[in-house]
């Protein structure tokens, strides 16, 4: 036990301590999908106690109703399509690539090969679903893109990329999923923001323009369909430990931001998956036009 | 099985909050009205949870310290806490009375300050610790006609992110819920009978949702706060207002 000393309060982690020579990605031999889920685990201290989930389900009494994952190849959308999986919801899982998701194997899982900018492919995956599963009662929106670069190196074909991705897919797949929950009386919508929306980002105007414009589109949303019991949340993670932030910084870089973190770490994926699990289900059930900041404690305003 | 400390418990938000997280944890039912927390605690141990009621003003450091003797010596330690006693008081700044201001600072911020400092020295000895602090979507927004209510709101919303920085390298977490119109005796306090109906139709007219929340789901979403879901979220403020406000 750690004991009570105000003047280590600055001093390395109660909590979380990297061991050096931890690899950061799953060895390649473990990279079959039953090996990866004791992988992600194993990096998060496994699943909660049954006792935190009682009365926290969409749908308690019926089947469970199907939630649509964009990006849910890689980084958060993957984790949370494992955890949705692992608790019961059937998953359309949506991205340009299959990525961690290659070759596995769920009952409850449907992957589709997707761009989030191509609205007539999100509108049939949205009615094979339904056709599927017999309704859609969340969709989560990971799907993004961030590829830094200094403003005025910008070139024209990256701003749209990024906007084309990270806010007109998003408004896209919103279109595409609720008219069926307006039919069905009701839905969860959680779209992925960035702490990087509120706290900007050297080299990424363009990428903290797209999260901004997500706060701006969901609360607007929100408002929309809120009187049709659809709630429409946002989740801004601070830097995540992804392949995303890897496209542009280190592993050392990456972690070294632990040390500007009140709680001394980076964020995981399934800490992202907690809040997005949190605000699909009844928990929420008066939360909407929110945006929950998963980040630590970093950058409180 | 942990323990949790709630304050405010004998009603409204901070009832449902005990009855929610009896499923998990053994809750500490304390309120200035002893009857009432004494009447829920025997309520729920009837139930098969475990319970306990303490008479405490929070405002009163003597009264905490109190609390924290009898919690020392009859439950044991104190994992995690819920801020939530509070009240409210209509009246126009021009014709409140200091002894109006001083009440509603004590509850609300004095009381939160009291008893979050006498449970963080074990947390931190433990390293670990959630807190929760009933603040209100009032914390960012101005009301005509409570503005002591509105100043106390903001003030928790203050300390509890000051709180969260001081105490992340300890392994503690700092949270507030910014509850919109919920449907408590607590809205319907300071209105005559005659009022009540119009008030609460108004209440109603400015949530997006189109209705008055439950405690209940105010309660999940302190539940969800103060338990490992949320682990990497802290210093932060979660309205559960059904969409009356956004920011």
């Amino acid at each position: 036990m750690k004991p009570h000393d105000p003047n280590r309060a600055d001093k390395g982690s109660p909590k979380y301590t990297r061991p050096s020579g931890v690899r950061l990605d799953p060895p390649s031999a473990l990279r079959r999908p039953l090996h990866r889920i004791s992988w992600l685990l194993a990096r998060t201290g496994g699943p909660f106690a049954p006792e935190h989930r009682v009365g926290a389900c969409m749908a308690q009494n019926a089947i469970k109703r199907a939630v649509v994952v964009t990006g849910a190849g890689s980084g958060i959308g993957f984790a949370l399509t494992r955890r949705l999986l692992d608790d019961g919801y059937p998953v359309s899982a949506w991205d340009v690539s299959a990525g961690e998701l290659a070759g596995a194997n769920h009952p409850l899982l449907t992957f589709y090969n997707i761009d989030v900018r191509d609205k007539p492919a999100m509108n049939r995956a949205a009615a094979e679903t339904v056709a599927r599963a017999g309704s859609i009662g969340g969709l989560v929106t990971c799907a993004a893109v961030f590829k830094a670069m200094p403003f005025l190196a910008l070139d024209e074909t990256t701003w749209d990329t990024t906007f084309g991705v990270n806010l007109k897919g998003t408004m896209l797949a919103c279109q595409a999923v609720l008219p069926t929950m307006r039919q069905q009386g009701g839905g969860a919508i959680v779209l992925f923001s960035s702490s990087l929306a509120r706290a900007g980002a050297v080299h990424g105007a363009h990428y903290a323009a797209t999260k901004g414009g997500v706060l701006g589109f969901a609360r607007s949303l929100a408002l929309e369909v809120a009187a049709e019991n659809i709630r429409v949340n946002v989740v801004s993670p601070g830097i995540t430990d992804t392949p995303q932030p890897r496209g542009n910084m280190t592993d050392a870089e990456i972690f070294a931001r632990a040390d500007h973190i009140p709680l001394r770490r980076i964020g995981l994926p399934n800490d992202m998956a907690d809040a997005v699990l949190f605000l699909l289900n009844d928990d929420a059930s008066f939360v909407t036009g929110q945006d929950i900041r998963v980040n630590g404690g970093a950058g409180l305003f | 099985m942990e323990n949790v400390l709630i304050t405010g418990a004998a009603s409204g938000i901070g009832r449902a909050a005990a009855q929610r997280l009896a499923r998990r944890m053994h809750v500490i039912i304390v309120d200035r009205n002893g009857d009432g927390a004494a009447a829920l605690a025997a309520e729920l141990k009837r139930d098969g949870f475990m319970a306990s009621a303490i008479e405490v003003d929070v405002s009163s450091g003597l009264s905490v310290r109190r609390m924290m003797v009898r919690i020392d010596g009859e439950i044991g330690p104190v994992h995690a806490l819920f801020n939530n006693a509070g009240f409210n008081r209509r009246g126009r700044v021009d014709t409140i009375t200091e002894d109006d201001w001083d009440a509603m600072m004590g509850t609300h911020v004095k009381g939160m300050y009291l008893c979050a400092q006498a449970v963080l020295p074990q947390m931190c000895e433990r390293g670990a610790g959630a807190i929760v602090n009933t603040s209100s979507d009032f914390a960012v927004m101005g009301v005509a006609g409570i503005a002591t209510y509105t100043a106390a709101k903001t003030a928790i919303y203050s300390l509890t992110k000051s709180l969260a920085l001081e105490f992340a390298p300890h392994g503690i977490r700092v949270n507030a819920i910014g509850p919109g119109p919920i449907d408590t005796p607590l809205l319907r306090s300071g209105r005559a009978p005659g009022e009540e109906d119009a008030a609460l139709a108004q209440q109603r007219a400015r949530v997006p949702m189109g209705r008055l929340g439950k405690p209940e789901e105010v309660a999940a979403v302190v539940d969800f706060l103060l338990g490992e879901r949320s682990s990497y979220i802290t210093g932060q403020i979660i309205h559960p207002n059904g969409g009356a406000l956004s920011w």
